[in-house]
């Protein structure tokens, strides 16, 4: 199965740019066909993961980035975010629908994308997230 | 993000369009901050033309909804698509939220 690269970028800490790149990864992502309910987990998972690195392992240091990779088979669609902060314990992060967490404003993007993709790995001690998301057959 | 208000009686009626996400939850916030500042405190959110949430979108909401409370206002939500229902169900604030198919069903819950 062959993997060809549509996105392969180093972006800037500023959570401000944010959405306009996701939008553009979005608009490529379109341009191959995709069902409109994928597209939907793909941005929405690419968009927190991005903000992720950005907020918590990046801290918004303007001299660090994030480097996103987003890979395209007749299959699955591959998206591996990766920052240059400290890294994490994901094994600790707290579940948001608990009945003490439901209401919390914050704690829920790693959640949405746990669930909202097929395949989710941590990489380098946190510092990358790969996330698979299978392409419906026609 | 385009915000509009409109009455249905004595209760608001509030038509957003566009997505409520990072980028926009600062302008949505400040739009029922002046709702609430104005008294209203029955509100229909009206999502039929927002095609998508953020996680940054399903805290603005908690917050509004949060400050409803207590003012013993009430917000509820309706014309909101499946796949943000989805994202709703997945987090499990769907329980926070009164989502409703129609305007009419949300008034009578208002009423």
């Amino acid at each position: 199965m062959s993997l060809n690269a549509i996105v392969d970028e180093k972006i800037p800490s500023r959570l401000h740019m944010v959405p306009a790149f996701v939008a553009s990864v979005v608009k490529k992502l379109r341009d191959i066909q995709i069902d409109e309910d994928t597209l939907f987990d793909l941005k929405l998972c690419l968009h927190e993961a991005v903000v992720n690195a950005v907020k918590h392992g990046n801290k918004e240091k303007s001299d660090l980035t994030v480097h996103v990779l987003v890979k395209v088979s007749t299959k699955e669609i591959t998206m591996e975010i990766s920052d240059q902060g400290q890294g994490f314990d994901f094994n600790k992060i707290p579940n948001p629908t608990t009945e003490d967490n439901i209401g919390k404003l914050h704690g829920r993007g790693v959640y949405l994308i746990l669930h909202s993709m097929d395949h989710v790995r941590f990489l380098n001690k946190g510092r990358t997230i790969k996330m698979v998301k299978a392409l419906r057959q026609e | 993000m385009n915000i509009k208000f409109e009455k249905i009686h004595d209760i608001t009626l509030v038509l957003l369009n566009g997505e409520l996400n990072m980028d926009n939850v600062s302008r949505v916030r400040e739009a029922f901050k002046k709702v609430l500042k104005e008294k209203k405190s029955r509100v229909i959110v009206d999502f039929d033309k927002v095609p998508f949430v953020d996680s940054s979108g399903i805290s603005l909401l908690l917050e509004i909804v949060q400050s409803f409370a207590k003012v013993n206002g009430r917000m509820c939500l309706c014309h909101v698509n499946k796949k943000i229902i989805s994202v709703f169900e997945i987090t499990k604030v769907h329980k926070l939220f009164n989502i409703f198919d129609s305007h009419e069903d949300a008034l009578e819950f208002l009423k």
